[in-house]
């Protein structure tokens, strides 16, 4: 019975990580800067807006006085990118945008795990912020902006032969990874900036890897999830429907597999050189 | 007889009406928290025993403060005469400390300069101080949250804004601004308590106009965070921000005095007395804007006066603050950026680690190995308790970046977050509390019974033995912005501490004794 619960729990668990596993992008992973195999090469611009739209002056002026105020630290005051946020003219989900139906979302769930908070907008507040973000996507396009970018092109200073070294020597990479399995065709999903911080550290940027969590429940049952948070008291686990449960530390046995820290611990091994190599090894693997 | 009762509501009127005097900002009595810090020092620390490691576990919800809005609290609360004052951007809220009912609410037109942050309020005789995003200096009337007067600070329209809590030094209102999207000079400005009028103006970075060798072109260098203040000495100790253009170093050759630095001021004239450079050249956004923290302490022996600061940069610096000379300088969190240290103190940068266009990987990460969240010193102890993070960035500057603003991109891509007690005799680590992925938020405040309390990423309010980092109390409040802070009313200890947009305050069931 035990052992049936188990196969089931991970069974399900296996559903979820199929979905949101590392490589394996999902539905919602499709945005920003991971590219499909088809997509355009690395040094052309952001995405352009596929649905042109027009808003009325007004609607855009209140908007930058909004959006300036709200959201210009991090994101600029031009949306060109800012202190700790991306530029938004260069954002897939808003090229994708019409009227708010994706930036919308966003801005009222905000993405606390990059970051950003949420924000309690009324629809005509809404309204005038996506109105401004789409006037200075159109604006800075037709200045070929992007000042504050980091272009694919201006990472490729490795040596992929030596980052392959590295990769299967000193690194110890291949201990945990390999190019025809787990990270086959990796540089078709990633690209440029979005492939060397998810190279780095897996655990942020876009759909950040989860850990994964063994808990043995006071009922005998033992559960493996993703983990979606932890603290000293805590552990918060994700549900088989992808739902946060939390459970008390010190009611549960629990063991988390972290191969993130490994992640970590690499970022104070790498030379700039062996960070450039690799990252030029895995751009092979497309 | 009706007479009388008019005159004796008048007499106490008049008695109120004078307020915080300069006496009390020296030695704030038990039932107030008079300023940023809760004193002068720096120190974060209170001398209020009644909450103890033996009663801590014991702490109950006293009441709960809701701003109502989305802005978090991330300002220091002031407690006067029995009404604490707290603030997000362009909102101050007066309230009974009893009850914490609303007794008034003032609310600054609305503008468009960053609404990222604010730090909180300044009390002096009867008057409230504010600053605004759009750089404004309002004096309210602390009894009714009335418009004493409103000066503008800077011109938030060249990308200034403000967040600073004010530091109130005898008549003087010393305010400092923010502002990296654009290169402005760096400008701590002097006001006066009672007019509002600017009394002087000290430049981190030459002010317009002005042609000075030495800074090698920088501007930046704002003094965002509030300063310490040594009554001997008749010394105000400000730390200032990162050189502008940000990343791009090449612009502004030299060290980029007195950018990242600690400098100290008279509060009369304005004049610089000395600096201290924490970060010569800085490349990394990594301002020395963290508390300068005030001990007067023995050090190798000797009785000393002594500031120390946990830097943004990763070193610990401790200084002898008469004349800004180095003691010790020691890592405090994992740095790769540097070659070594001088002879006089400074960290000397790697070019190596300078953002470039094919990008370099540094510890730390632009956050910082701390930032604004002030740390607290325990006298006891001799230890000094920061908001630490180890982590890494990722830094690119091309000339394509310019020199204006930014100027380059960087990012985080990993990092952790611990409360890390220093010890100042040598900069060694004496304990190390993990408190979560990335940053934290909260800063810290040690009282005398030896007693920390901080928070952690994931919004628990704890409470910590001072002397080896265990974990007495916690509660689940939310995200906090900043430090608790303590004191006594009505003969009991409250802990007051900001979570989301809740102000909470916590004490011991009544009926406890201590």
């Amino acid at each position: 019975m035990k052992q049936a619960i188990w196969i089931l729990t991970v069974a399900l668990i296996g559903g979820i990580a199929g979905a949101q596993g590392p490589e394996g992008p999902s539905v919602s992973q499709a945005k920003g800067a991971i590219r499909g195999p088809a997509q355009s090469p690395a040094s052309l611009p952001g995405p352009q807006t596929m649905t042109p739209q027009t808003y009325p002056v007004e609607q855009i002026q209140a908007g930058r006085l909004r959006f300036t105020s709200q959201c210009g630290f991090c994101h600029g005051r031009d949306t060109a990118g800012g202190e700790t946020g991306p530029d938004l003219t260069r954002s897939k989900l808003v090229a994708e945008d019409v009227r708010g139906d994706e930036i919308g979302p966003v801005l009222r769930q905000g993405r606390p795990e990059r970051g950003m908070p949420s924000f309690d907008l009324k629809d005509t507040d809404l309204g005038e912020i996506v109105a401004f973000i789409h006037d200075q996507k159109t604006r800075l396009e037709a200045l070929g902006g992007g000042r504050r970018s980091v272009d694919a092109v201006d990472l490729a200073s490795g040596d992929a032969t030596a980052g392959r070294r590295y990769f299967n020597g000193t690194g110890g990479c291949s201990g945990c990874h390999s190019a025809t399995g787990d990270l086959a065709g990796v540089a078709s999903r990633y690209e440029g900036l979005a492939l060397l911080q998810r190279m780095l550290y897996p655990g942020s940027g876009l759909a950040p890897a989860r850990p994964k969590v063994t808990l043995s429940l006071p009922t005998g049952q033992t559960l493996v999830a993703p983990l979606a948070s932890e603290d000293e008291f805590t552990i918060v686990a994700l549900d088989p429907a992808g739902a946060r449960q939390t459970y008390e530390k010190n009611a549960v046995k629990f063991r988390i597999d972290n191969s993130l820290s490994a992640h970590f611990d690499q970022l104070g091994k790498y030379t700039d050189d062996d960070m450039h190599n690799v990252f030029a090894y895995l751009d092979t693997l497309k | 007889m009706k007479l009388s009762g008019w005159s004796l509501v008048i007499l106490s009127a008049v008695a109120s009406a004078q307020g915080v005097g300069p006496k009390d900002l020296l030695h704030p009595p038990a039932d107030s928290w008079l300023n940023y810090h809760g004193g002068y020092s720096g120190q974060r620390h209170s001398g209020l025993t009644e909450i103890t490691p033996g009663n801590v576990g014991q702490l109950q919800q006293a009441w709960r403060f809701q701003t109502g809005q989305n802005q978090q609290i991330k300002s220091s609360p002031i407690l006067s005469d029995g009404v604490l004052y707290v603030t997000t951007p362009d909102n101050i809220w007066a309230m009974d400390a009893r009850t914490a009912k609303e007794l008034w609410h003032y609310q600054n037109p609305p503008n468009n300069a960053f609404h990222i942050g604010h730090r909180g309020a300044a009390v002096y005789k009867d008057t409230v101080y504010l600053t605004t995003p759009d750089c404004h200096l309002i004096a309210l009337s602390a009894k009714n949250g009335t418009v004493k007067w409103d000066v503008m600070i800077a011109d938030s329209n060249k990308g200034y804004w403000s967040t600073n809590a004010p530091l109130i030094v005898g008549n003087h209102v010393l305010v400092g601004v923010s502002g990296d999207f654009d290169n402005l000079p760096g400008q701590l400005k002097s006001v006066d308590a009672d007019t509002g009028k600017t009394q002087w103006i000290f430049y981190s970075t030459p002010p317009p106009g002005a042609t000075e060798p030495h800074s090698g072109g920088a501007t930046g260098g704002q003094m965002w965070t509030t300063g310490t203040y040594d009554p001997d000495l008749n010394l105000v100790y400000v730390g200032t921000g990162n050189p502008t253009p940000v990343l791009n170093g090449e612009a502004r050759p030299g060290d980029n005095p007195w950018t990242c630095s600690i400098v100290a001021l008279n509060p009369d004239t304005g004049k610089l007395v000395w600096g201290f450079q924490a970060s010569p050249h800085d490349t990394h956004d990594w301002d020395a804007n963290e508390v300068p923290v005030l001990v007067d302490a023995d050090f190798k022996g000797q009785p000393r006066k002594l500031l120390m600061q946990a830097s943004r940069n990763g070193y610990f610096f401790v200084l002898d603050r008469t004349n800004g000379k180095s003691l010790l300088t020691a890592p405090f969190a994992t740095v790769n950026w540097a070659k070594g240290i001088d002879s006089e103190g400074h960290p000397i940068p790697d070019p190596a680690k300078y953002p470039s266009k094919s990008g370099v990987l540094v510890a730390p990460n632009e956050s910082g190995a701390t930032n604004f969240r002030p740390p607290s010193f325990d006298p006891k102890t001799g230890l000094l308790v920061v908001s630490a993070q180890d982590g890494y960035g990722i830094y690119f500057f091309k000339s394509e970046h310019g020199a204006y603003g930014w100027a380059g991109a960087d990012y985080a891509v990993g990092g952790k977050a611990f409360l890390r007690a220093i010890d100042y005799r040598t900069g060694k680590i004496a304990w190390n509390h993990p408190i979560g992925e990335g940053a934290g938020a909260a800063g810290v405040l040690t009282t005398e019974t030896g007693l920390t309390f901080s928070g952690d990423v994931t919004g628990n309010v704890m409470a910590l033995r001072t002397s080896d980092g265990s974990t007495l109390w916690h509660e689940a409040i939310g995200r906090m912005g900043n430090a608790p802070i303590t004191y006594e009313l009505d003969g009991r200890e409250y802990l007051v501490v900001g979570g989301g947009s809740s102000l909470y305050a916590f004490s011991l069931p009544k009926g406890e004794q201590p």
